[in-house]
């Protein structure tokens, strides 16, 4: 008898049906990922099971009984635990605290503390998730808080755990930890939901696969049973190219010309120290470096949000070393920002006003300081059939948008605005499959229509797909240049990594022992 | 003169000031710790100050007039709890509303009941609890008058407060009301998601400081004054919003930085008999509270934050 399952559930928001007649089960001690796009239903039908969201129709039965579940305090006492994309934790408080919020060990409202640590450390212990019970929330790493939100569930009882897209937040190291510590729970009896839009993740994780498609469930498989092709194929109901073709870069005049280039960081450390490159029109050139090795602050200087303290930048022989953001994009600068969030997006504007930003004060959009409503809705409903923007209409909120729509609508009006340049950092960050490949063959057509691309990624596989020219960064210089058929993941990796000292034109060939290197490298 | 100025009537009078202060400050840490703005503490004060002294005018004893300022109080923020809570409207609106509407009711229902504006008759007020008299001279004397005065001279209200002050410290960080409460400030879908109804817990607590604002305006009126004058609250409310932050949003931090603020009104009230001799003019000292008050706010004491989540409202799902 399964542990849980569902029948045929129906859940509808406006103008979007997130699930429909969606059936599954779960085993006891089983690992059955929920595969699918960004918007397939994923978290709506989670939310449902957790009774965070109410649904229209069906079924959900625990051990074989119906029940009914309204409240999450009903799914808890039904031995549900679910780890959310966004933590429910509460930064201020610690470990200890948020464990045992909502169910507090002690007498007439006064909490036992010396209780709730010793259930709280057994726990830990049990399982094998170590951790300091005494630490405020807000001073751990991400994989530890993640943590703490499974001990969280485990305190309260949890015999099914539903992990929402667990890994997007983790180091490749940290996803490691995560993936034992997930078997370690099912041999203790648990069963887990795992979603996921990684392919990889799912074929090393899972016992069974549950795929899900524009909200209802398309096929069920193990991963004995298929490999990565035939997952996407599956999840996006059609083939897709994990790596798209590309024609030679046909190289036009200089756009950009960046001349030994030195910006701060965020304490007045020198973030960028000197950098020179420049950029032709029809190519795409990349830099790949590990975070926090300067890529974030060269971007910023680039579109005029950080002033540089030494160089020059050029875009098609004006310079603009001391453009404001308005000016570079006047100058034909387009920056589709790393962090969608805080600068891709204004989440409470809607999608028409999110898509004009920037050329909003420009004619046809504005005369007079006035914004032409009509104007605006129009060129929003164009760009949204253009660019396959999955949404009911124009006027919805960008913050009701899932992950992938929402950087389709930044790429939408980054290269909408037809740019000189396009500053592309992270551009698929979050993504699933299917929009990576469009964002992808967006970018190229940029390239094949004569413009510059200059992108910037973490991740080597889009590096390696995208570019005609890779500039490895590290530790805030260019110290490697590759032409596109002259790299591979490893050699990359290891230059990143700082491995090939910081002359330019060293030979470079990895050593054995940098394997490790190229993989931490390679960000996955 | 200094000697006349430093008395322990000076420091008496600071805990006398403090009271108000605290008591709506105190109020306002537990409305805003649940993750909502109270900016109507001003009117909720004013509001318990009338039907206090209303309740005593009808009854004569100061006590009901007490637990009449407290339920106006509650009765009163249950409108801003409704508004902000259930309504989901903007809590400083849904505030500014309910200050109007106090200084409106309340001078409207002085006209209706006792046919005049201004102030109302006296009324009979909570004693000093203790009533010792001071013996005669040497140091030990000297040492029991300070004591005696310091201490020794409040009313009710005042130990009262002193109380709420410590009983609300302790709960907030050892009990379950007082975890809940700090996370439902911070993160509220997050108390959701344990299973723990934030709409209540809100409520409760905006109730709460609906209560204890109430009990504030009792103070003064059935305590400090005797009777009650329009618009008497003259801005308390707002001091005591900002001792609130002083106080970094907990009730011990509340009260001492009330007693600093209800310090510098004593020494205004102090340095106001003395005006002959410091030849300032009397505005100046009237100043002093809210010149603290805006010192404070604009950060000068170290950086404050407030709860995260605070003056957003809650939507489930
Ligand atoms: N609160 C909401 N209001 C309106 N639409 C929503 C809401 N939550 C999700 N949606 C929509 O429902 C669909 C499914 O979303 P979601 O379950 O978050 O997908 P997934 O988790 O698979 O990425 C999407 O089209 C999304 O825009
Ligand atoms: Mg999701």
């Amino acid at each position: 008898m399964p542990v849980l399952e569902l029948r045929e559930v129906t859940k509808v928001f406006p103008g979007v049906v997130a699930n429909d007649r969606v059936s599954m089960t779960l085993e006891r001690g089983e690992i059955v990922a929920l595969l699918g796009e960004n918007g397939a239903g994923k978290s709506t039908l989670m939310n449902v099971v957790y009774g965070l969201l109410s649904a229209e129709h069906g079924e959900i039965l625990i051990d074989g009984s119906t029940v009914k579940i309204r409240s999450p305090r009903q799914a808890i006492d039904h031995g549900i635990g679910m780890v959310h994309q966004h933590f429910m934790l509460v930064e201020p408080l610690t470990v200890t605290e948020n464990i045992v919020l909502g169910r507090e060990p002690g007498r007439l409202g006064v909490i036992d503390f010396t209780e709730a640590r010793a259930k709280v450390a057994e726990i830990s212990q049990r399982y094998g998730l170590r951790i300091d019970p005494d630490s405020r929330i807000a001073d751990l790493s991400v994989g530890m808080q993640q943590r703490v939100e499974i001990l969280k569930a485990l305190y309260q009882g949890a015999s099914v755990l539903i992990l929402d897209e667990p890994t997007a937040v983790l180091t490749p190291q940290e996803v490691r930890e995560l993936f034992s510590v997930v078997r370690s729970l099912v041999s203790e009896g648990l069963s887990v939901v795992f979603i996921t839009h990684k392919l990889e993740e799912v074929m090393a994780v899972a016992d069974r696969i549950i795929v899900m498609r524009a909200g209802a469930v398309v096929g069920e498989t193990r991963p004995s049973e298929t490999d990565e092709v035939g997952l996407a194929r599956m999840m996006v109901g059609r083939d897709v190219v994990l790596r798209v073709e590309k024609t030679p870069a046909r190289c036009g005049d200089t756009v950009l010309d960046v001349r030994d280039l030195h910006v701060e960081g965020e304490r007045g450390l020198e973030a960028v120290a000197g950098v020179t490159f420049d950029v032709c029109g029809g190519e795409v050139v990349a830099i790949a470096g590990v975070s926090g090795n300067g890529q974030t602050e060269l971007i910023d200087a680039l579109v005029g949000l950080r002033p540089p303290s030494a160089g020059t930048m050029a875009l098609k022989g004006v310079d603009i070393t001391h453009a404001s953001a308005r000016r570079s994009i006047e100058a034909g600068v387009s920056h589709i920002p790393e962090d969608r969030h805080r600068r891709g997006l204004v989440l409470q504007f809607d999608l028409a006003e999110n898509l004009v930003l920037g050329d909003h004060r420009l004619a046809p959009y504005a005369s007079r300081g006035i914004m032409n409503r009509r104007v605006i809705a129009e060129m929003a409903r164009t760009r949204i059939s253009d660019y396959d923007i999955r949404t009911p209409s124009e006027r919805v909120l960008a913050s009701s948008m899932s992950g992938g729509n929402q950087q389709k609508v930044v790429v939408a009006r980054e290269i909408g605005r037809d740019p000189e340049l396009l500053v592309a950092a992270q551009p698929t960050r979050g993504l699933d499959v299917g929009a990576i490949e469009f964002v992808h063959r967006q970018i190229l057509a940029e390239r094949d229509a004569g413009k510059a691309v200059l992108l910037i990624s973490l991740e080597l596989e889009e590096v390696l797909s995208l570019a005609d020219r890779i500039l490895v960064m590290y530790e805030g210089r260019i110290v490697r240049e590759f032409s596109a058929d002259e790299a591979d993941a490893e050699t990359l990796g290891y230059h990143m990594t700082g491995g090939g000292g910081t002359k330019l034109g060293d030979s470079g060939a990895p050593t054995p022992e940098t394997d490790e290197a190229a993989e931490r490298g390679a960000g996955r | 003169m200094l000697g006349d100025i430093i008395t322990p009537d000076l420091f008496a009078s600071a805990f006398r000031m403090a009271t108000p202060l605290a008591l709506a400050a105190i109020g306002g840490t537990i409305c805003e710790r649940s993750g909502v703005v109270n900016i109507a503490l001003e009117g909720i004060m004013l509001t318990g100050a009338f039907f206090g002294t209303a309740a005593v005018l009808a009854t004569g004893n100061p006590w009901i007039g007490v637990l009449a300022a407290m339920a106006a109080g509650v009765a009163i923020a249950s409108v801003h709890a409704f508004a902000s809570i259930n309504l989901r409207s903007d809590q400083v609106v849904s505030g500014t509303a309910i200050n109007l509407l106090a200084l409106g009711v309340t001078g409207f229902l002085m006209e209706f009941w006792y046919g005049h504006p201004g102030t109302t008759d006296p009324i009979a007020v909570l004693r000093p609890i203790f009533s010792f008299t001071s013996p005669g001279g040497g140091f030990f004397a000297e040492i029991w008058r300070w004591f005696n005065g310091i201490v020794l001279s409040h009313t009710p209200i005042v130990y009262i407060t002193i109380i709420i002050a410590v009983l609300a410290q302790w709960a907030l960080y050892r009990t379950r009301w007082g975890l809940r409460l700090r996370a439902l400030g911070e993160h509220p879908r997050a108390v959701d998601t344990v299973g723990v109804n934030v709409y209540r817990g809100r409520w409760i607590a905006v109730l709460m400081s609906g209560a204890l604002a109430g009990l504030a305006g009792a103070n003064l009126t059935i305590e400090q004054v005797g009777s009650f004058t329009e618009n008497m609250t003259n801005g308390r409310g707002f001091i005591a919003l900002a001792a609130n932050i002083f106080g970094r949003w907990t009730p011990a931090g509340s009260y001492l930085a009330s007693l600093l603020f209800g310090f510098a009104d004593a020494l205004q009230i102090k340095l106001q008999v003395f005006r002959d001799v410091i030849t300032v003019p009397p505005q100046f000292f009237l100043m002093l509270p809210y010149v603290l008050t805006v010192i404070v706010l604009a950060g000068v004491i170290g950086r404050a934050i407030a709860p995260a989540a605070v003056g957003q409202p809650y939507k489930k799902g």
